[in-house]
Formats: C-alpha cells, structure tokens, sequence
C-alpha cells in the first residue's frame, strides 16, 4: 500500500538580529546627518514654466519676492555673506548707534539666514536705493554672483520691473527666474 | 505508486516512535543585510539634491545700441492688471484677446494668443520674404509676475527669439483705456 506522504511542515526559526542592528545603523545615520532647512523668508508659490535650465551650484544671489511686495536679498556662501556684512552693514550697524556686541550678535544671524529684508511696496523709492545698493555690495563681495529671481505668481510686475531695471544698471544682464517645472503642451508643431 | 515504499531512516519501523523528527529550517541571512548595506552605501554616496529649476532671460545691457525695426514688423503686446491683454502690429489700434484659457483647473495660456502669434509671424513672413517678426512685450505696473513667465515660456516653446520687454508707458495706459471703454470685452477673432 501506498503511503500518502504528506507534505512536511517545518517551522522557520530566523535571528531576527541583523535586521534590528541594519533598522538601528539606519536610523542613527538618519539622525545624524539630517539637517533642517532654514525658515522660508516669505511663502513663495512659484510660476510654472517649461524651461528645464538648472539652477547653478554656487555663487547666486538670490531676490526673493513674496505676493504682497516684501522683497529679500540673498547669497548662497555665508563666506560671501560675511564679507558683505563687514564691508557694509556693520558699518552701518555702528553709525545707526548699535553697539559691539550687538553688531556681534547681528553677524552670526546674518552669517547664517537665507536672506534679509529690503523693503516693500509701502514706499518704492527706498526699496530702489536700498536694492540697488545691496546688490552693489553683494556683487563687491563676490565678482562672480549670478543674479536669480524667485518671486510668487501674484507678485505685482512693478517690482520685478524694479528688480531688472537694477540688474540691468550694475551690469547684470542675464539672470534666471526660478519656476516649478511644467509638462510641455501636447499639441506642438 | 508502486507497493514498496523506499525506506525511510525514520520509517516506522522503530517500535513505538511515531513522532517524526522536525528539522529546523536555518536560513543564513548574512547575504541579505549585505545587500541591504550595499544598497544603503550605494545611495549614501550617490544621492544629489534635485535643483530648482529655472528660466534664463537675456536683457540687453544698457550699452547696446537700439535696433531700427520697421514698425509693420513689430507686435506689440500689452498686459494689464486682472490678465487682459491686448495685441496690435506697428501703431495699430490694439485689440483685446485672452491671455489665459481659464477652463482647466490650472489656467493656462490661450490658444488665441498662440494663433495671433502664428498668424502675425506668417503674415509678415510673407510680406518681407523672411522671418523678421519682433515682439515688444509691455506689462502694465499692476500685472502679476505670472503673466511674464507665461508668455515668456510661452515665446520659449513657440521659438520666438526676437523679442524685447519694454516700458508700460503713460502712452500705453491711455491707448488701453481708448480701446476698452469703446469696446469693453469683445476679443476681435485675428
């Protein structure tokens, strides 16, 4: 008589111990590498567009525009933002009033945020002057700045009017404008 | 099959041992937490952070001296607060036409601007016998950022290379408010 083998079952034991070790190494590498990104200067809702040229890796200058008009300039070396703050804003620091160790203090805020205020629509003249000489310092500091606009969709035209108008007197003719990339239309000839 | 079953070590032929013997199943997993550190080196070192991307726009610099186009060659278009647009060639009176065609949920530009752009260019192209259309963009203070890069993207995708961003003027302003208080919305189909 035939014997009807039946199929064996066999429990699987495994050391579940590497995978714990593998879970741990990855979560403290996580931990120890991950940087937080710097507050956003002023909510941003880029444009879309379908140019798919690449934002440079360094030396930018970036003029950021939020909806309502507030305007920020920024570098992206804080060696470049060091040499701005002493050629310049320290000195204006010290003869607003302001003493040592707040132009200290200032120094290392300013080494360290993405950008700073320069001014909005409520009186368009001083945001002018003050742009215009913020970016000559900036390009002072570093000969090789690139200029970049990021700006919101709703932002009013006049400032980037502004923003070019400026660019183009201290001779900086070509600059990007940053978007969210955008499929291209499916109709094309 | 046959009658004669191969026999077994633990056949039961042993008298009384009925159980049989459980072998465990020892998986070596070494190879797989080697992969999995490989994959993980792997992507350590060759992740790059996605960059933002950009358009590129290329004004002239104040040194360069103007370039003499014949009016009839020249589109002007013209954009004011609240999206509205208006088209014309050389001193023409301008004419209103959708910027934006509003019907999706994101709005994107109209196929009435794309046509008055082909539509101009091939005239003229006619015309002259080649390609020398040239745009004047001019956007009023009050337009949004948003409608610059569209039509500058928009230009971009339709290869137009011949264009120029220029004022909105005192001028502009008062041929605009000409044109839309006689005609107040009715695009002229070009």
């Amino acid at each position: 008589m035939a014997r009807i083998k039946k199929a064996r079952r066999t429990g699987i034991k495994q050391d579940m111990t590497p995978m714990v070790d593998v879970a741990f190494l990855l979560l403290t590498f996580f931990m120890l590498t991950t940087q937080f990104r710097p507050p956003e200067l002023t909510p941003v809702n880029l444009p879309s567009a379908t140019a798919e040229r690449k934002l440079p890796d360094k030396d930018i200058m970036t003029v950021t525009v939020g909806a309502k008009g507030d305007v920020y300039l920024g570098v992206d070396a804080q060696p470049t933002r060091d040499r701005i703050f002493n050629n310049y804003i320290a000195r204006r620091l010290g003869e607003a009033g302001m003493g040592a160790a707040a132009v200290e203090d200032s120094a290392r805020k300013f080494r360290l945020a993405e950008g700073f205020f320069i001014g909005d629509g409520s009186d368009m003249q001083r945001l002018a002057t003050n742009l215009e000489t913020m970016i000559i310092q900036a390009r002072l500091a570093e000969p090789r700045l690139r200029p970049v606009i990021k700006a919101d969709v709703s932002t009013d035209y006049q400032y980037i009017k502004l923003i070019m108008d400026i660019f183009r007197k201290t001779n900086m003719p070509t600059f990007n404008l940053i978007t969210s990339l955008e499929a291209l239309p499916k109709s094309q000839n | 099959m046959g009658g004669i079953a191969a026999p077994e070590p633990q056949s039961s032929r042993k008298k009384g041992k009925k159980k049989r013997k459980r072998i465990g199943f020892n998986l070596d997993m070494t190879p797989m937490v080697d992969v999995a550190f490989l994959l993980l080196t792997f992507f350590m070192l060759t992740t790059t952070f996605a960059k933002p991307n950009t358009m590129e726009v290329n004004l002239p610099s104040k040194d360069m001296t103007e370039v003499k186009v014949a009016e009839s060659n020249v589109l002007t278009i013209r954009v004011t607060e609240g999206d509205k647009a208006y088209w014309n060639i050389g001193f023409d009176e301008p004419k209103p036409f959708e910027l934006y065609d509003k019907s999706g949920e994101k709005p994107t530009i109209s196929n009435a601007f794309r046509e008055i752009l082909k539509t101009e260019s091939e005239k003229i192209r006619q015309r002259v016998g080649e390609d020398v259309m040239a745009i004047v963009l001019k956007f009023d203070k009050k337009a949004q950022y948003r409608n610059l890069v569209d039509v500058l993207d928009e230009l971009n995708i339709l290869r137009f290379r011949r264009f120029s961003i220029a004022d909105y003027t005192e001028q502009d302003a008062e041929e605009i408010k000409k044109v839309s208080s006689i005609q107040p919305a009715q695009p002229v189909q070009p």
